[in-house]
């Protein structure tokens, strides 16, 4: 298969769990109990299972930026012969700003307009084998995600279902271009 | 095991079928898809000994079906293959365990060793709460679970599903699709499972696609 | 109302057409055979008398047929109905068309009966002509009204079977009425109360259709017991696809076996008689008139095999293509037939044999019993056979119902 920058199914659903703030996701975590930076990171990988794994660097560095707007606070620093661990809690903003954000609609995006659209939009109908192929690799990830689901943890088949039901969407884009180019074809 | 050479097959000046050609190993589960019209039942059909095709030829085992008479033809359909429709089609007159059991009785096994057996499959498939129940009175994917349990109550070497999932909503489409593979996979069955819908399709372990009654070609691995 | 009906006439296909010259020609037949009937109906030849009973009671099945054409009309119509009432007809404009379409059909057959019978009678009476045109119509009315019916109760056209109840005092009562008017117009003859001569016939005639309608009541629950006792029992899956589908409708078996189970009936009751009386000529007669009744009582079942085969042809098609043989299918029909048969003709004989044996029990010999009992057993045999015969017959729609057409097009 030539491989001529494909995007790769996977990038998909990263990009979609980037959209998210994660800011508001690890608020969402603490609002069921105080917890350390690393639980935190592990809670969200297995959360969003399926979204790339988050650096520690990263769970620090917003950490930080949520006690800096008054979302989260220190709720205690204890060092038993470890490093030093940091135990923090939502306060009350935080959580008036998760339920905001809870209540918040995502715009509702059109997620291929990334790569996929933007080939078919300059190559025309030139696109047709490259679609074929897309469709190909859309389909051998969709057979992942869904062998994933029949062994995975509930929060991994929701994951799974989410990034299905979007690789779909572009499925049948891409057979509906298909079929229009096919048609304009055999008008021409 | 089922092997399809270069099947034709018209319907008046329609051509559903064009020189297609497909195997199918033991055990496997292969998606056919395509837009309407490719002739996804229709292949489906011949294979499955339902309808014979004008040229080419159906191998099972090593042995050409299309050319079997009508009676060897049938008793074949009965005792190797297992079919799954769109609306179930089962018998509305009888109760879910009287038509899971009915192929055994057609295959001329006791009442009681029918029944058993049944009830049985119904339990597999967690549908043994409507073992009496007329199949008006069931839902729609109780329903499609039934005539699961129908197709593989036989222990066919290959069961042919016709959009399965046609009528359900997402989650019972998936709840029947995991139980079919699931019973199909344990008697060592093949799956042909003709689908529009790629979710359905990304459970198979490969695709046919056809268009305009061909393979599409490149599309398989 | 009539526009609409002249519009949904304007607009009927084929199978309609037929049904409708079905229903005309067995209106018209009917008129004939009665408007006879009565004219034999000369009390002082008891020969001549029994004749014209025989007459009517052919009568009898060509009715029956009539409301089983107007019946499966629901199967051809039934879509056409049920746009309309998506269109915003109520329930009882449909049930006006109904009544109107089949009274007319019934108005015109029944006044072409007429003239034929005024042709080749015309010295005969023709005082009760107009009276029977008016019953005719009428019955059209009823039965045009009421053939529509699962398609009133829903404008989606969804056909709920109604659940089967069991037996009622007063389908009793309709049997019971109907024997005491028979058995008043046979013992009071030309002394009936009102109207002489023609009262007598026009109250036995009235009895016959009373007889007529709770024996089929009777006989649905009937069928239904037996069924539902031999399908806990099937060995074999014929047996139990045929028991368990005459359960789940015993009602239209019924319809289509009354008059089967009225002619065991009457040959039964007749036989028992023959044993003892003379009468030779009028019974032979009798004979003749009956066996004509039970091949018109035939084609009521053929009507009910077509209107059967319509609901059955998306499970059996699928069932063929998991391997089922037709052979076996057939078989299905053949055995329906003669669990529904059965019992309702073993029923009927034998009430046929006691109605006439315990009127006259004082005088009634042992050895006449030997002659009863045969005949009572041969008419139960060539009830159930006709039934069976029947079935065998629709073979070939069984084959067209197959192909696998009927499960490629969507609900």
């Amino acid at each position: 298969m030539g491989n001529r920058a494909i995007s790769s199914p996977r990038l998909f659903i990263e990009c979609i769990v980037v959209i998210m703030s994660t800011g508001h996701v690890l608020l969402g975590l603490l609002a069921e109990r105080p917890q350390h930076g690393y639980e935190l990171k592990k809670e969200h990988d297995q959360r969003l299972a399926g979204a790339k794994p988050l650096a520690y660097g990263q769970v620090y560095a917003t950490l930080q930026r949520l006690e800096r707007d008054g979302f989260a606070e220190v709720a205690e620093t204890r060092q038993e012969g470890g490093p030093e661990r940091t135990l923090y809690a939502i306060t009350e903003e935080g959580r008036a700003e998760l339920e905001r954000w809870l209540g918040t609609i995502e715009p509702p995006a059109p997620y291929v307009a990334g790569g996929l659209f933007a080939r078919v939009a300059v190559a025309g109908k030139a696109a047709d084998g490259y679609l074929v192929r897309q469709r190909e690799a859309h389909l051998a990830r969709m057979r992942e995600l869904t062998a994933e689901k029949a062994s995975g943890t509930p929060a991994r088949v929701l994951a799974a279902d989410y990034a299905l039901q979007h690789l779909d969407a572009d499925l049948r884009w891409i057979e509906t271009a298909l079929a229009r180019m096919k048609e304009e074809g055999d008008h021409a | 095991m089922l092997e399809a050479r270069g099947l034709s097959k018209s319907f008046g000046r329609a051509r559903a079928l064009d020189g297609v050609s497909v195997e199918i190993a033991p055990g496997e589960v292969v998606a056919v898809t395509g837009p309407s019209g490719a002739g996804k039942s229709t292949l489906l059909h011949c294979l499955a000994g339902v309808l014979r095709p004008e040229s080419g030829e159906v191998v099972l085992d090593g042995r050409r079906i299309d050319t079997l008479g009508e009676a060897e033809l049938t008793a074949l359909r009965r005792q190797s293959f297992g079919i799954v429709f769109q609306f179930g089609e089962l018998v509305p007159e009888l109760s879910a365990v009287e038509n899971v059991a009915l192929p055994l009785l057609f295959n001329r096994h006791g009442r009681g060793e029918a029944m058993a057996a049944a009830a049985e499959w119904l339990e597999r498939l967690e549908v043994a709460d409507c073992a009496d129940q007329r199949i008006g009175e069931l839902s729609g994917g109780q329903r499609q679970r039934v005539a699961v349990a129908r197709a593989l109550v036989t222990g066919p070497r290959v069961v042919f599903a016709d959009e399965p999932t046609g009528a359900l909503d997402t989650l019972g489409g998936e709840q029947v699709m995991t139980a079919m593979l699931g019973a199909a996979r344990a008697g060592g069955a093949a799956v042909v499972l003709v689908t529009h819908d790629n979710r359905v399709a990304a459970y198979a372990d490969r695709e046919i696609t056809l268009r305009d009654g061909a393979v599409l070609a490149g599309v398989n691995p | 109302m009539i526009t609409v009906l002249r519009m949904l006439n304007r607009g009927r296909s084929r199978p309609e057409r037929v049904r409708a010259w079905l229903v005309g020609a067995g209106a018209g037949v009917a008129a004939f055979l009665v408007c006879t009937a009565v004219s034999l109906a000369d009390f002082r030849d008891e020969g001549g008398s029994l004749t014209g009973l025989a007459l009517a009671l052919l009568a009898l099945p060509v009715a029956g047929l009539v409301h089983q054409a107007n019946r499966l009309a629901t199967a051809t119509r039934e879509r056409r109905l049920a746009a309309l009432r998506l269109a915003g007809a109520a329930p009882g404009d449909v049930r006006r068309l109904g009544a109107l379409e089949g009274g007319w059909l019934a108005l015109t057959g029944s006044l072409a009966g007429s003239v034929v019978y005024a042709l080749t009678h015309l010295p005969g009476p023709l005082a009760p002509v107009p009276f029977v045109v008016v019953l005719m119509t009428a019955g059209g009315v009823v039965s045009g009204a009421r053939a529509g019916r699962d398609v009133i109760a829903s404008p989606l056209g969804v056909t709920r079977r109604p659940r089967v109840r069991g037996p009622r005092v007063r389908d009793l009562l309709l049997a019971l009425t109907g024997v005491a008017l028979l058995v008043a117009g046979l013992t009071l003859k030309g002394g009936f109360p009102i109207g002489g001569k023609y009262g007598t016939a026009v109250a036995m005639a009235a009895g016959m259709v009373l007889l007529l309608f709770g024996l089929t009541m009777a006989a649905t629950w009937l069928i239904r017991a037996c069924a539902a006792r031999i399908g806990r029992r099937a060995r074999s899956p014929e047996t139990l696809l045929a028991a368990r589908l005459v359960e789940s409708d015993p009602r239209a078996w019924a319809r289509a076996l009354s008059v089967v189970g009225l002619t065991v009936f009457f040959g039964a009751g007749s036989g028992a008689q023959q044993a003892g009386t003379g009468y030779w000529h009028a019974h032979a007669l009798i004979d003749v008139a009956l066996l004509l009744a039970m091949l018109t009582s035939a084609a009521a079942l053929v009507v009910h095999q077509a209107e059967e085969l319509i609901d059955l042809r998306r499970s059996f098609a699928a069932l063929a293509a998991a391997g089922v043989p037709e052979r076996s299918l057939g078989r299905v029909l053949v055995r329906q037939a003669a669990i529904a048969a059965l019992p309702v003709c073993a029923v009927a004989a034998a009430a046929g044999v006691g109605v006439v044996v315990f009127s006259v029990l004082d005088i009634y010999q042992a050895r006449w019993l030997v002659w009863a009992l045969t005949r009572a057993v041969a008419m139960t045999g060539i009830g159930v056979l006709t039934a069976m015969l029947v079935a065998l017959a629709a073979r070939p729609l069984l084959r067209g119902a197959l192909r696998l057409e009927t499960l490629r097009a969507g609900r």
